[in-house]
């Protein structure tokens, strides 16, 4: 078995969820596979202890993030933000909120990006997020508050519906 | 399920089908290929040769691909010797080897350097990766003839002038695990400062070093440098927008810009002037991209607007490079195949193209900023 064979299993297992956080991270398919590119070499240095006593998953996912928000940020290519694809019926209610949030996105800070992506993409909690980032609960939660409030700002269109509640509740 | 992680729900599956075989077997056999800004931000400077007065003496246009990859498949590359080698054209990072077994080998990634005459010398003195795996950069002045590296040994920044022969390493001392991911590192034109930013994007304060003396002064971490000239050390705050024209000493004024600007250019050889992109729109950001806003550093007014033309179509500017001139500044451009670099006439927006070069990773060029 060649030695490598558990870090390119680990990655095609997962490169689905690996590509959508990176295109959600960055708004554009090159960005995010440049992204990809360059923490998964850090995965595959790494692989040999990781693959022993680690924990490739929140590896990967810290290294991601660590990349992503230090890039540098001469010219900010990402999230483009061209007219969102329109699919099927072109304005219910799903496709409003795609296209505002796509919009909203883009006002934010990288760190606050971020945290939307692994508190409300990836489901994870307030301490998992904190160690992902490698900052502080505290530190998670002003962003999310900071975030969040933004995002009701820029797109009132989801927050002036019914089930705000997430918004309202996590912003407290 | 909430709204919010409805629509992100349905944004993230906007995202392309995922196949990422292809990318696990270029990384490895060390064959990355790259797209982001900062593999070409270096790049423009390949094109042009700056004598230490600023002006531009001749332009070249030539591809290195062919250079680099036969560099990489050579087996005996000399050490840089001591003396005077001649300026330097670019430095590059070799990429991670695979062994025998098929195993990925990181350590033997090393700098080289290319001189103007076309010799290619390995730099096994200058740090290329950390132990925490973080690269760490090198940085050429614009005339070519210094080159800034960080030594593991000296645990100091070593600036070496290639034609004079003689190598300083700078009295500060800076432990390796303080190089972070994504460390910057920019070298006066007299190869007598440098600025080390340990982590750029962050908040983490960086260093402007007299390498001679060892007198450091702080570099604000929200501020990023862009070039050391004159004495002054040009540090931009991106975003808000602020730059802020910084002596070597310390001290200095900062110029606010009413606007959002990226993609700083160094100040003009009028002494008052910056070209900058003004993102107002996301849904525009192509031809804002394409359009250069010129900014007095006295006052922060803007000049003009640029609209750049003759670029190919449908291709945003990358980034901005050095000025040929008093009216023309460079700017590169790239596709998935080239990256192109152009000189722009500020009062017409008319270009000229100058080089075109292949999208090699990790290039380290003249006068220019590097991570």
């Amino acid at each position: 078995m060649d030695r490598h064979d558990g870090f390119r299993e680990f990655v095609l297992a997962r490169q689905q969820a690996l590509t959508r956080t990176a295109y959600l991270l960055t708004g554009d398919a090159h960005l995010a596979e440049d992204l990809l590119q360059s923490v998964l070499i850090k995965v595959a240095k790494q692989w040999p202890k990781l693959s022993v006593d680690g924990n490739p998953e929140a590896y990967t996912r810290k290294a991601l993030m660590n990349q992503y928000i230090s890039w540098r940020r001469r010219l900010q290519r990402e999230w483009p933000s061209a007219s969102p694809p329109e699919r099927g019926a072109s304005h219910d209610e799903a496709t409003i909120d795609r296209i505002m949030l796509r919009q909203a996105m883009t006002k934010l800070t990288r760190k606050q990006r971020a945290v939307l992506v692994l508190r409300f993409w990836e489901d994870l909690t307030e301490t998992q997020t904190a160690e992902a980032l490698g900052c502080s609960v505290g530190n998670v939660k002003s962003q999310t508050h900071r975030a969040l409030a933004r995002l009701r700002r820029l797109a009132p269109e989801l927050s002036d519906r019914s089930s705000l509640s997430l918004l309202q509740e996590v912003a407290v | 399920m909430t709204r919010l992680r409805r629509a992100l729900n349905d944004l993230a599956e906007e995202a392309p089908s995922a196949d990422l075989s292809g990318m696990v077997d270029r990384i490895l056999t060390g064959n990355r290929r790259r797209r982001h800004t900062t593999a070409v931000l270096a790049a423009v400077a390949t094109v042009v040769t700056v004598v230490a007065t600023g002006t531009v003496m001749a332009t070249v246009t030539r591809s290195r691909s062919p250079e680099v990859a036969a560099s990489l498949r050579a087996g005996a590359i000399a050490d840089l010797p001591g003396g005077n080698v001649g300026p330097l054209e670019y430095a590059y990072e070799t990429p991670c080897k695979v062994d025998k077994r098929k195993a990925l080998d990181c350590s033997s990634a090393e700098w080289r350097v290319v001189t103007r005459a076309g010799t290619t010398y390995r730099l096994p003195q200058a740090l290329a990766m950390t132990a925490q795996n973080h690269r760490v950069p090198v940085s050429i002045s614009r005339d070519g003839r210094m080159l800034a590296y960080y030594s593991r040994k000296a645990r100091a920044h070593v600036v070496r002038d290639l034609v004079g022969g003689s190598e300083t390493t700078s009295p500060v001392t800076v432990k390796e695990s303080q190089i972070g991911a994504g460390s910057m590192l920019v070298l006066s034109d007299d190869g007598r400062h440098v600025v080390f930013d340990p982590r750029e994007g962050t908040k983490k304060p960086g260093l402007l070093i007299d390498v001679r003396t060892g007198t450091t002064v702080r570099v604000p971490g929200q501020y990023e440098a862009v070039s050391v000239r004159g004495g002054v050390a040009e540090l931009v705050r991106y975003l808000r927008t602020d730059l802020r024209l910084m002596p070597v000493t310390g001290g200095g004024r900062t110029v606010h810009f009413d606007g959002t600007f990226t993609g700083f250019s160094e100040i003009s050889p009028d002494g008052r002037t910056v070209a900058a992109f003004e993102r107002r729109d996301a849904k525009k950001w192509v031809q804002e991209l394409r359009t250069l806003t010129l900014l007095d550093v006295g006052t922060g007014r803007r000049v003009r607007e640029v609209p750049i033309g003759g670029l190919p179509e449908g291709e945003p500017v990358m980034a901005t490079g050095p000025w040929l001139s008093g009216s023309e500044l460079t700017v590169v451009v790239q596709d998935s195949k080239r990256t192109y670099v152009y000189g722009v006439d500020i009062g017409a927006g008319k270009t000229r193209r100058l080089a075109d070069h292949p999208n090699a990773p990790y290039l380290t060029l003249p006068g220019i900023a590097s991570n």
